[in-house]
């Protein structure tokens, strides 16, 4: 709808607070074929049991779980429908409830979106909230095809059976829209893959330059490969818990706000509306914003921004109580599967207004350590690698970025990013130019979880609810 | 490489089941085959092979946005998502647009039809409230705002699919 009726834009209201408790993962690689499914699955399950602290035993804290919430992408690249049986069996979990969530791209957030809900209801004290994709039994270029059936099948898909295809026009509408050189995009390329050298877990780190991502290979131009993700496999996990199981089951959970959007599935189909304001904004933001449109021929959300992620940080950040972003939010993890989507992100989301989102790259507040300033940058973006450098095995991505937040806010980056054992388990050497990328006492962080070119988003809140943390 | 883009593909075969066109479309021989109905957008994919762009369009009185004047939907929708009611047809007569936004695809997934390099197209036409996907002929470079008129693959080339519907530099 490009109206909103006085009840749509009601803000969701929890009977009970939500927590997250623990993470586990796999590494991810485009090709795995070491390990099974079930068995990447069995990996993340145990690590977020067995590691992270947890003030009783595993089988004792599985002997909590009342629901499960499994995220997949897509069965034709499992080549196996009801894949939810197979690994919640694998995990020995029967009898208990589960359910299998798909929303594309957002496949992650929407799931930790479904198992939230079970323990906010309550209908489940304690939630396993389980993700994975094996992108590795087709080539990539069927790969490439079989994502671009996320695309409009009657009217889009034929047109290039790629999805780089379909937001390749976004990236070409932003920068002529808002001016933006492509070195901007570059840098997130830089920074992302960059910072996925500091994770056991990572698919493609790398020490990149601008130079070397402008003059790469083109994949659909402006995009250059550099600028997009990869096929993965891997899977990802987290525990969900009532404020009275948090507590007993950890000192240090975190409180779990998640909202979600959408947009239509064609890109061209989203017709112009008026901006949904965040808590910090007023229509005089945007004044100027509405003029340059009519000057081009341009609407909100248009080639340029993402609906979907709007509406859902709408709705997240009153949830939260999140009033300025930037000054709110210590860290962010955006759904970087291209250069272009981590960047129009930040308007959608507030940490810059519409029209204004390479601020945040030119201000150097996107990384641990502004390059400006030589001090912490406001609110670190992807310190995971992200999506380009670390990994986006679909239906684990949104699970994993709200672990990797779930981490910093405990503390925790160096214990499973930075001990030689954990590279070790995967088969890699911890780098002898590693980094601690710890944000320093952040206090809430957030994770968006994005399909399509914006069809579904979740944004995900958390936030540290403890030692004063707590609001 | 020739100056303008061909298609690699043979055209599908359509079963007419009452008004409704459905595609067939083989994923693992004869036994395998797909039948994917056009439903109520028949009209367009039939106005396609015949050389017409046909697209829908509001005129309920009642709809909260459109009040009955509603602007075209390319691709047509069947039914107004504003108010529910169906929509109505109409031929767009010669479609002229401009280029909105694009890519040029280097390399498309498995099954492309299109011969590569290509641009793909995302065009503004007049009083159409949707921004139409759709590919060029030309392969000389473009820029946004450059303006297209919409051509057809027609008869015995038509392939009975979107792919029938691409536009050329005016």
């Amino acid at each position: 709808m490009i109206e909103f009726g006085p009840g749509n834009l009601r803000v969701p209201k929890w009977s009970r607070p939500v927590y997250m408790v623990a993470f586990g993962t796999t590494d991810y690689r485009k090709r795995y074929p070491e390990k099974k499914l079930d068995e990447l699955a069995m990996m993340a399950f145990r690590m977020m049991l067995e590691e992270n602290d947890l003030k009783l035993d595993p089988l004792a804290v599985k002997g909590l779980i009342n629901f499960c919430a499994y995220g997949e992408f897509a069965d034709h690249f499992q080549d196996q429908l009801l894949c939810e049986a197979k690994v919640h069996d694998y995990l020995g979990l029967n009898l208990l409830p589960n359910v299998g969530v798909k929303t594309g791209g957002a496949t992650g957030g929407y799931t930790m979106l479904v198992g939230a809900n079970t323990v906010a209801s309550g209908y489940s004290d304690c939630t396993l909230v389980l993700g994975w994709e094996r992108m590795d039994e087709v080539k990539t270029w069927t790969g490439n095809y079989y994502i671009a059936s996320a695309a409009c099948k009657d009217f889009e898909t034929r047109l290039a059976r790629n999805y780089a295809s379909y937001y390749a026009p976004m990236a070409r509408r932003f920068q002529e829209m808002y001016g933006v050189s492509e070195e901007v995009r570059a840098e997130i390329a830089v920074k992302n893959r960059g910072y996925a050298r500091m994770s056991p877990f990572s698919q493609q780190p790398g020490k990149h330059t601008v130079k070397e991502v402008l003059e790469g290979e083109i994949v659909s131009d402006p995009l250059r490969f550099l600028e997009c993700c990869a096929m993965s496999v891997g899977s990802a996990a987290a525990l969900l818990c009532s404020e009275e199981l948090a507590y007993r089951l950890t000192d240090h959970p975190a409180k779990l706000y998640i909202a979600g959007g959408t947009d239509t599935l064609r890109t061209g189909d989203r017709r112009p509306m008026r901006i949904p304001l965040l808590p910090h904004e007023t229509e005089k933001d945007y004044e100027w914003l509405y003029a340059e449109m009519q000057k081009q021929d341009g609407r909100w959300p248009g080639f340029e921004s993402f609906g979907a992620t709007r509406f859902a940080a709408y709705m997240a950040h009153r949830m939260a109580g999140v009033q300025v972003p930037l000054e709110d939010l210590d860290l962010v993890e955006t759904h970087d599967a291209f250069t272009i989507s981590d960047l129009q992100t930040y308007g959608d989301v507030g940490l810059t207004l519409y029209g204004r989102e390479q601020d945040f790259i030119t201000s150097g507040e996107c990384y641990l350590k502004n390059p400006k300033t030589g001090k912490q940058g406001k609110c670190p973006a992807n310190l995971s690698g992200g999506l380009l450098g670390t990994m986006h095995a679909v239906g684990a991505t949104g699970i994993f970025q709200c672990g990797e937040v779930l981490w910093q806010l405990q503390g925790k980056y160096d214990k499973f990013h930075g001990d030689p054992k954990m590279w070790q388990r995967f088969g890699k050497q911890k780098p002898s130019d590693w980094e601690s990328l710890q944000v320093r006492n952040p206090r809430r962080g957030l994770a968006i979880s994005h399909a399509g070119v914006g069809s579904h988003v979740t944004c995900a809140i958390l936030e540290k609810a403890w030692g004063g943390g707590a609001r | 490489m020739s100056e303008r883009v061909k298609l690699n593909t043979t055209p599908s075969k359509i079963d007419a089941v009452g008004d409704a066109w459905v595609l067939n479309f083989p994923r693992f021989g004869a036994e395998g085959t797909h039948f994917h109905t056009y439903g109520l957008l028949t009209p367009y994919f039939k106005g396609l092979a015949e050389g017409r762009l046909m697209a829908t369009r509001c005129t309920h009185p009642k709809c909260p946005v459109y009040h009955g004047k509603g602007e075209l939907w390319l691709p047509p929708r069947a039914d107004c998502p504003d108010c529910h009611q169906p929509m109505e047809w109409t031929e767009v007569k010669q479609p002229e647009g401009y280029i909105y936004t694009f890519t040029y695809v280097e390399r498309g997934g498995t099954g492309l039809e299109i011969e590569t390099p290509y641009y793909q197209i995302d065009v503004k036409l007049p009083g159409v409230a949707t921004i139409v996907k759709s590919y060029l002929a030309d392969r000389r470079p473009i820029k946004i705002g450059d303006r297209v008129r919409a051509r057809f693959r027609t008869g015995a080339e038509a392939t009975h699919t979107c792919l029938d519907l691409y536009f050329e530099l005016i």
